[in-house]
């Protein structure tokens, strides 16, 4: 027995990840957005996440519990499972009178939707599929397990009662592994749209910037590639604000020395997100150059990288992706180049640095269409309404 | 030192994205942790909420490498009745789970998984 701590109402709505929280992963500002809805929703609620490096493992925040699983199981699976197992127990006291369950991954849904006798519905927030993911990250995974984790989702997915996705190829994906196209909600991404922010101290005067991870789906490697092919531009610096720890940048900063810029690159680790907005703010021009790879085209993505950068009112240079397409419009919004190519890039970036008023209209155009539809705002509303119609109930107090 | 400097704030951590330290005046220690708690985080018998929250229940030893092994042999065998199929969910066997273990050269990106700190991370989905 797990209940929440002494004098805790039981909870109408539960948010559950396999990810940690907070961090400074584009990942985070989702779960704070999505969970923050769901428990204005429903009167506070249980956000079960991941924790460890310091964080506590239990906070209550006015109607809100946030539970941490924090244990050191050095094998993901076995961590994930575990993970599945301690949600369970964390939402047992809790089981008559949840209403909606909101879970982001297989892990989490698992413990969710595995009860035959739940009253709560299930809204599953699909922004990847581990077992398209895991095949980059995690070379030596075998095919037999990643078909074992698909078949997990695939279980998931369909008990759950909405599926949501923050993008139309992600939708597509799951359309062809059979989820109803009537079961998907679209609730895209969003950012605030900021006012001015004060320079970075220790700014470079001239910087191009990436924000983001970097797992070899997220084109780092290919940024660097271009950036040396701008080496003739006088002062111009990179500026690489990666959301993970510095041990993960090994191989791209290797890359970086081999390729001779390494004393052009700046490296900015684990950035709050606050401070992440400034760097953006005041950069030339930010860089999203995600791969062609199985990731982004067949399963999709959403990234938070190029909505931010277009609401900090950056130009921006994104890879030509279905994904990216459908947030900006090449030429109009910002610059698609194709996926993959350095030299393609690399002359896209030269010729919004050669021509600063064309690049100056990209961004304003930009900066308006995220505050014309591509709002936290305008997600939240959409997350509501899905909140709503699968609680819907008929006169008898059936769902609908 | 003034009065104010020897105010003892309270250690809690509060916050949603953006976490702090609560602040307000301690009143007591946790007597679990030695934690200082403020009228309003201290719970029964003065204890800090993570302390309150564990010990109404928790795991009695979360770093008991069987912890983890207990809880998932208990759920496994829940998970499968309600999946009506008694031998899916352990149908991770070791090879599958080997190509899933910390620390390799290959875990640098770690995907998703793998960026909090220390090797054991295991958060999953960026966007």
């Amino acid at each position: 027995m797990t209940a929440g701590s002494p004098a805790q109402p039981a909870h109408r709505a539960a948010y559950l990840a396999f990810d940690r929280f907070p961090s400074s992963k584009g990942s985070a500002v989702h779960i704070a957005q999505m969970a923050d809805e769901l428990f204005a929703a429903f009167g506070g609620g249980l956000l079960g996440v991941l924790g460890g490096g310091g964080l506590p493992g239990y906070q209550r925040e006015g109607d809100r519990e946030i539970v941490r699983f924090g244990e050191q199981v050095p094998n993901l699976i076995d961590r994930a499972e575990a993970f599945s197992a301690w949600a369970a127990d964390r939402l047992r006291p809790h089981l008559a009178t949840l209403e909606v369950c909101h879970v982001r991954d297989p892990w989490s849904a698992l413990p969710v939707v595995a009860r035959d006798d739940r009253r709560y519905r299930v809204v599953y927030e699909v922004n990847g599929l581990p077992s398209i993911e895991m095949a980059h990250t995690w070379p030596w995974a075998s095919p037999a397990a990643l078909a074992k984790i698909a078949e997990l989702e695939r279980y998931c997915l369909a008990r759950s009662d909405a599926v949501v996705v923050p993008s139309r190829v992600i939708a597509g994906a799951l359309e062809r592994r059979g989820v109803p196209a009537g079961k998907i909600a679209l609730v895209p991404n969003g950012a605030p749209v900021p006012g001015p922010a004060p320079r970075p101290a220790g700014a470079p005067d001239r910087y191009l910037v990436y924000v983001g991870a970097m797992q070899p789906w997220q084109g780092v490697d290919v940024l660097l590639r271009a950036f040396a092919r701008l080496a003739d531009l006088p002062g111009l610096r990179l500026v690489v604000c990666a959301s993970v720890p510095e041990r993960r940048a090994k191989p791209v900063r290797r890359l970086a020395e081999r390729l001779g810029v390494a004393d052009r690159v700046d490296w900015r680790f684990t950035l709050p997100h606050h401070e992440v907005a400034a760097w953006l703010a005041h950069a030339q021009v930010s860089v999203a150059p995600l791969t062609g790879c199985a990731r982004n085209l067949d399963q999709g993505c959403a990234p938070l990288k190029v909505i931010e950068s277009m609401a900090a009112g950056v130009p921006v240079v994104a890879s030509d992706l279905p994904a990216v397409r459908e947030l900006l419009d090449d030429r109009v919004h910002g610059r698609l180049v194709p996926a993959d190519r350095p030299a393609e890039l690399a002359r896209a970036i030269r010729i919004l640095l050669e021509y600063p008023d064309e690049a100056r209209a990209l961004a304003a155009r930009a900066r308006d269409r995220i505050a014309a539809g591509l709002t936290w705002g305008h997600s939240r509303a959409a997350l509501a309404e899905v909140y709503r119609t699968i609680t819907r109930r008929d006169d008898e107090g059936r769902w609908c | 030192m003034d009065e104010e400097d020897r105010v003892t704030p309270c250690d809690v951590t509060t916050g949603f994205f953006v976490l702090g330290h609560c602040g307000r005046p301690a009143v007591a220690g946790c007597p679990s942790c030695g934690k200082p708690v403020c009228a309003h985080h201290a719970g029964p018998d003065g204890l800090c909420p993570e302390c309150a929250d564990r010990l109404a229940g928790g795991p009695a030893s979360p770093y008991d490498p069987r912890w983890a092994r207990g809880y998932r042999r208990t759920y496994y065998s829940e998970s499968s009745r309600a999946y009506n199929d008694t031998t899916w969910y352990s149908s991770f066997d070791d090879y599958d789970r080997g190509g899933f273990d910390a620390g390799g050269d290959y875990s640098f990106g770690g995907g998703d998984f793998g960026d909090g700190d220390g090797d054991f991370g295991g958060d999953f989905v960026d966007s």
